[in-house]
This record gives C-alpha cells, sequence and structure tokens, in this order.
C-alpha cells in the first residue's frame, strides 16, 4: 500500500518544482502586463522594438515539434523502444539549439541597434546626448592609441585637450624613444584625420552643452556677436534633434573617419518607454532561454547514456518531458504577449 | 506504477501536434490581419490559453492524472493571478500617471518628435521608388 498521492516521487517532486515555475513565470509575466497596461505609448512598432513576429512564429512551432518529439520519446520508452526513444529525444535536443540559434539571433538584431535596458534614449534631447557620448568615447579610444604606443607622453591620458595637442603637432615632430620609425609615420598619418574627428566632437558637444542650434557657429567671438545681436526676449535658437540626426549622418559620410564613427556611434533613435521594454523582454526571454538550456542538459543526460539506455530510465524521461513542456508552455504566452500584443 | 495513468489511455499525440501548429498559424494570421487592437489582444490570448490546455491535457497528461492535480495547482495558480492583481493599483493605476516624465516633463518633447518623424516616414512612403 502507497500512503499519499498515487504518482512516483519523483514525478511529485516535479510537479511540485513545475508549481514554483509557474509562480516564478508568472511573477515575470504579470508584472509586465502590469507595467504595459500603466505606460501610456508602449514601444509596439517592430522599427522601434526590432521584434520579428516571423521569427517568434517559427520558434513557437520549433517548441511545439520538440514538445511533440519528447511525448514520442516518453512513449517509446514505456514500450520499451529505446532506440526510438533516443531518436525522439535527439531531436529534440537538435530542436532546442535551433531555439537558441534563432533566439540568438534575435538578440544580435537588438545589440546592433543598442536595443538594451539602461541604454535606449526616450527623448530627443536624451538621443542627442547620446550620440555627443558615443562620439565622445571614439574620438578617445582613437586618442588611446597614441598614447597605449607611447607615441605620444601618457601623462594624463584622459585630458583629452593635453593629448590633441600633443597630436596636432605629430607631422612635424621625431619619433620618441622606444618607438619605432614605420608606426610613428602611420601614426603621423593618421593625426590630421583624428584631429578633426575631436573637431567635430567637440563642436556638437559645445552645441549640446550650450543647446543651442548648429547653425550658431561654436567659434566664441561669433556665438557671443550672435549672442549679442539679440533683441529683449529673444532666444538663440536650441540645438533640434534633426540637425544632430543630419550632422552624425554626414559624419558618417565621410571618407576619413566615417567608419569610426559608423562603428561607434549608433543612429538616434528615440524610443519612449523603450528601457522597460527592453529590461522586460530580456528578462522573459533570458530566463526562458535559461529553461531550454537546463532542458538541454537533462536530455544530454538521457542520450549519454546511448546503447546503454533502459527501462531505468523511464520517469526520468517522463519528468523530462514534463518539464520541456513547460518550458513550451511559457513559450505559448510569451509569443502574444511580447511579439504580437 | 509509475506508467499507470499512461497505459490506461491512448492519445493520439499527432493529432495534437498538427492542432497544436494550427492555433500557432491562427496566431500569427491575426497579427498580420491587422484587425483592432483590442479584438487582436482577445483572439491571441484565447489561442494561447487554448493551446496551453492541449499541451497540459494531452502532453503533459493532465487530462488522466487523479484529483491531486487540483490541489497541488490550485494554490499555485491562485498565487500567479493574485499577483497582478495585487501589482495593478500601486504599479499599473498609479506610478504612471502623473509622476513619471514619459507623461510629464518629456511629454512634448515626446510629441513633437514622434509628429516630425511620422511626417517624414509619410513622405518616404508617398516617394515613388
Amino acid at each position: 500500500m502507497k500512503m499519499g498521492i498515487p504518482i512516483p516521487n519523483s514525478k511529485l517532486g516535479m510537479w511540485l518544482f513545475l508549481g514554483t515555475e509557474i509562480m516564478f513565470f508568472t511573477a515575470f509575466i504579470g508584472t509586465y502586463i502590469v507595467l504595459r497596461l500603466g505606460s501610456r505609448g508602449w514601444p509596439t512598432d517592430p522599427e522601434d522594438t526590432h521584434i520579428n513576429v516571423t521569427l517568434g512564429f517559427i520558434n513557437t512551432c520549433v517548441l511545439i515539434v520538440s514538445s511533440y518529439f519528447v511525448v514520442v520519446a516518453h512513449e517509446a520508452m514505456a514500450q520499451k523502444n529505446f532506440q526510438k526513444a533516443r531518436t525522439y529525444l535527439f531531436g529534440t535536443l537538435a530542436l532546442a539549439v535551433v531555439f537558441l540559434g534563432i533566439k540568438g539571433v534575435e538578440y544580435a538584431g537588438k545589440i546592433s541597434h543598442d536595443i538594451l535596458p539602461g541604454r535606449i534614449a526616450e527623448t530627443p534631447t536624451q538621443a542627442i546626448q547620446k550620440v555627443n557620448r558615443e562620439l565622445e568615447i571614439v574620438v578617445r579610444d582613437r586618442f588611446r592609441e597614441y598614447t597605449d604606443a607611447g607615441v605620444v607622453p601618457a601623462d594624463r591620458p584622459d585630458d583629452i585637450v593635453s593629448v590633441v595637442s600633443q597630436i596636432s603637432a605629430l607631422p612635424g615632430s621625431t619619433p620618441p624613444e622606444g618607438v619605432d620609425d614605420d608606426v610613428f609615420a602611420e601614426f603621423q598619418k593618421d593625426a590630421e584625420i583624428d584631429v578633426e574627428l575631436f573637431r567635430q566632437w567637440m563642436n556638437l558637444h559645445q552645441h549640446v552643452v550650450a543647446n543651442v542650434s548648429l547653425a550658431v557657429p561654436a567659434i566664441p567671438t561669433e556665438y557671443l556677436a550672435a549672442r549679442g545681436n539679440l533683441k529683449e526676449g529673444e532666444k538663440l535658437p536650441t540645438l533640434k534633434f534633426e540637425e544632430v540626426e543630419k550632422y552624425l549622418a554626414d559624419l558618417k559620410a565621410n571618407e576619413k573617419f566615417g567608419s569610426f564613427v559608423t562603428a561607434g556611434v549608433f543612429d538616434p533613435h528615440p524610443v519612449v518607454y523603450g528601457n522597460i521594454f527592453a529590461s522586460t523582454y530580456f528578462l522573459m526571454t533570458g530566463f526562458h532561454a535559461i529553461h531550454v538550456i537546463v532542458g538541454m542538459i537533462l536530455f544530454v543526460a538521457v542520450l549519454k547514456q546511448g546503447s546503454q539506455l533502459d527501462g531505468r530510465w523511464t520517469d526520468f524521461v517522463e519528468n523530462s518531458g514534463l518539464y520541456w513542456h513547460f518550458v513550451d508552455l511559457v513559450w505559448i504566452f510569451l509569443f502574444p504577449l511580447l511579439y504580437i500584443i | 506504477m509509475s506508467h499507470e495513468a499512461h497505459d490506461t489511455h491512448h492519445v493520439n499525440y499527432l493529432t495534437i501536434f498538427f492542432v497544436l501548429t494550427g492555433f500557432s498559424l491562427l496566431s500569427y494570421i491575426f497579427d498580420i490581419l491587422q484587425m483592432s487592437k483590442g479584438v487582436t489582444i482577445v483572439l491571441v490570448l484565447a489561442v494561447a490559453c487554448a493551446k496551453a490546455l492541449c499541451v497540459m491535457m494531452y502532453f503533459m497528461h493532465l487530462k488522466f492524472e487523479g484529483n491531486w492535480k487540483f490541489v497541488l495547482l490550485a494554490p499555485t495558480t491562485i498565487l500567479a493571478i493574485g499577483l497582478p492583481l495585487a501589482l495593478f493599483p500601486d504599479v499599473g493605476t498609479s506610478y504612471y500617471t502623473s509622476v513619471a516624465p514619459q507623461t510629464g516633463i518629456w511629454e512634448g518633447e515626446i510629441s513633437e518628435y514622434q509628429a516630425h518623424h511620422a511626417q517624414a516616414k509619410a513622405e518616404a512612403a508617398a516617394v515613388p521608388e
């Protein structure tokens, strides 16, 4: 006689675990729904979110096929057809790899557009500041090459004004001690380009700090003259997002340093509530992906038995199957919530 | 023992698989059809619930399990539903009404950008290739 629930302990344990998993994912999904309902203007345009419904749909189908494979594998185990069980479990494992591969493509698409929590500009002003910051990083990275190679003295490598004055003087100077002539010649060749890049960034930076249109010259005398010509109550035109967009496009099109700017500065695109969207998206899909990986480990444990696989593994396959169906179940809700709605 | 329930019933898993695939296709079609937002939400969530039921009942064999399933799943289901309901008054209806900068101090700037962006997109779409 067996007391309690009429199922094996391992299965009871799996169901209790799945009970906690239900609450775990419902906390995320519930919080997402609540945040979304409370955020008027939540991003839904694929141009903003880079959500690919087709890839999401393909992944849904991949998980459904894998769920079917698992259930067939479990049935084969019960019928003691272990070769068939292994074949279907291998199919499930392969589909899990496909799922993660597609997820990886989706993640790469988001990373390449900087759709990451805390990195998205939500307003035009934030987008302008982001361009300014990223351009500064590009300039500093270029200058670091000079200081790291010892071409310019690196007493204060972060003092960008001091470094740029030294780089400006490079074309007419001789190599410092310990620097190869050919290396120095290369840096001399690039110096003019990098100094010009610095000037372009500094021009934008000054306009951002003063919040003045790029149409107003940043040269102090001309800037002060423009201010002096203002009548009572008039203000200099403020810096507009469209101006910065155009300015950045011109920098990226520049033959000499355009490639550095393109590699280091993302196209500005304000997305209201973009950060909370990215947080919830990566949190939910990330935890789901971790569960997929755990499922794969369970299947590998069975497949590792090879031809030794026997009836003792039937409960393990059943419980792994229950876990895998749960992973499928979570995706069944994530797909409409994240991709369609 | 572990296969008692399993051995006493027969499920055509292939049929369940095709039903699930059909439901998934339906969700995708609902997205393409460009219906009103409310209708799409209701339809895709209904389809998701139907798919979840299919998976739980047949793939996870809950249809053939004893009453223990209710004892085990009822508390988690109640807690799972309770959490969003508990959060809703504090977060969903209060936090973002007047305090959030997205709907307060940034709103004018955001609206201006969105109007400009929409106009630029419309103009770009109107230009014949």
